[in-house]
């Protein structure tokens, strides 16, 4: 489950652990993939925040009784998150479930990748994210963008194109 | 002529919007590569909900720091119930039923009596007062694990305690029997059953709270003091029949009754940074008995009461 991309996390973990403070850092380095793990197990945006908030949560809770066993510190949130998940079924469907096993909380490329381009769209020109970000988040028109920028539709499709021409050389650094 | 990718992009991006699909573009050499991320970029986190989820940690991190003692007086935990009679006795009955051990009485400058027993690995308080005062004398209900329940039961009912159901082998892995004593307080006493391991973090004394919507009062639990729920059943009617909840390095259940019977009462809280944590209780929606203070014998106590009408003496350590 460990990918390449996986910073050294053991000395960040051990001082949240030590202060809890520290978790936020955590947070910082993990939200999008956690994120793009919830969402892509799940239908909607706000069934995925909802998950997300609820992993944070859960393991800020019991980050003391994260023990070092060989497996990332990702690897435990996905674990977290894939019995949220489970645990959300379960509500929805009234009726015994059986939570999936530590096996079943499969990790793919997918995830992985989705979590890099989240994490560059933060790195974009200011301009270029919020362009990015009322499009694909928000849901807006060319127009509607046009008119919150005060720019031409031509120039914001400009900006959205160099923003994703920007976005698949960034990820060609990222192998 | 053809499109400018611009524009075929464009389209590529509208028809993701509409409808999830940009299969069209992918046939396109110049445009598959940004249709792609376009298609990633449709579950992009909203900033805001980022922002919002790091303020939210933010603010129980804050409380998980405010909560942590760095001092704390030999065998107290988080959190100490503190009960109030208006008469002696009930140390009595606690010696007598539970073995339990006064291991400390102050005479307060008001006329009443400060005691503190401590019952197996927890500690109580119990405040004897003949006036009301500030607090209102109201009975509480505990849990307590034994190692012989049938002879704690006896020695309840023998010492005038009132039986509220002989022990019996319980189907939640315990054999309980339920007492009342003289002064109204309940006690659920067990043993665990042979082939059920006691949670971690299970002491001798628990405090049982029977919370009128449970469910709600957790969120205050929650929002106000930290708490964590390590274990919860509910019904599908939404009722939280059993609850145990996490306080710092203390824990207490819940379960709610049906018709609701709630039993306030109070509980001395001790914690790293009193004045944080009264905040964070006033803020979710506890009402102030008093902002924190230098008390006489060394704490600094703030005073919540929270709308199942608990009381809460939010202490820093002298």
């Amino acid at each position: 489950m460990a990918t390449s991309t996986d910073p050294d996390d053991r000395p960040l973990v051990e001082a949240a652990q030590a202060d809890p403070r520290r978790f936020v850092e955590l947070y910082e380095r993990y939200v999008n993939r956690v994120y793009a793990f919830a969402a892509r197990r799940v239908g909607n945006r706000a069934a995925a925040e909802d998950v997300t908030s609820e992993v944070f949560e859960r393991a800020l809770a019991n980050l003391r009784r994260f023990e070092w066993r060989g497996s990332p510190f990702v690897a435990w949130l996905f674990r977290i998150a894939a019995n949220v998940i489970a645990d959300r079924w379960k509500e929805l469907a009234h009726e015994a479930f059986d939570a999936p096993a530590d096996e079943a909380v499969s990790y793919d490329d997918d995830v992985e990748r989705r979590a890099i381009v989240f994490q560059l769209v933060d790195r974009l020109p200011d301009v270029q994210r919020r362009v990015i970000e009322m499009r694909f988040v928000e849901g807006k028109s060319i127009r509607d963008v046009a008119e919150a920028l005060q720019r031409s539709e031509g120039a914001v499709k400009q900006l959205q194109l160099r923003a994703l021409e920007n976005l698949r050389k960034s990820m060609g650094h990222h192998g | 002529m053809a499109d400018a990718l611009i524009d075929r992009l464009n389209r590529t991006v509208d028809a993701l919007l509409a409808n999830g699909d940009a299969s069209a573009a992918l046939a396109d050499a110049e445009l598959a590569p940004l249709a792609r991320l376009a298609a990633d970029l449709r579950h992009c986190p909203d900033p805001a909900f980022k922002a919002r989820l790091r303020a939210q940690l933010e603010r129980r991190t804050t409380m998980i720091q405010a909560l942590e003692m760095t001092q704390i007086r030999e065998g107290f935990t988080t959190v100490t119930p503190y009960v109030r009679v208006s008469e002696p006795g009930l140390a009595e009955f606690l010696s007598t039923v539970f073995g339990a051990v006064e291991t400390s009485r102050t005479s307060g400058p008001g006329g009443g009596v400060h005691r503190e027993m401590r019952v197996g690995d927890s500690m109580l308080m119990i405040g004897e007062d003949p006036t009301q005062g500030v607090m209102p004398i109201r009975p509480a209900a505990f849990h307590v694990h034994v190692p012989d329940v049938d002879a704690a039961f006896e020695r309840a009912v023998s010492a005038g305690a009132e039986s509220m159901g002989a022990p019996e082998d319980r189907h939640y892995g315990e054999r309980a029997g339920f007492v009342r004593d003289r002064f109204g307080n309940h006690w659920y006493i067990a043993t665990w059953s042979s082939n059920m391991r006691p949670p971690e973090g299970v002491r001798t004394v628990m405090p049982f709270l029977h919370p009128p919507e449970a469910s709600k009062y957790i969120d205050f639990l929650k929002a106000a003091f930290g708490a964590v729920e390590e274990e919860r059943h509910d019904l599908p009617n939404g009722l939280v029949i059993h609850a145990r909840l996490r306080i710092g390095n203390a824990q207490i259940e819940l379960g709610e009754p049906d018709p609701p019977r709630p039993m306030p009462s109070g509980f001395y809280l001790y914690v790293g940074d009193a004045d944080v944590v009264y905040e964070q209780a006033i803020a979710a929606g506890a009402t102030s008995l008093w902002a924190p203070r230098d008390e006489w014998y060394g704490d600094r106590v703030g005073a919540v009461q929270d709308a199942m009408g608990n009381q809460w003496f939010i202490a820093q350590p002298a």
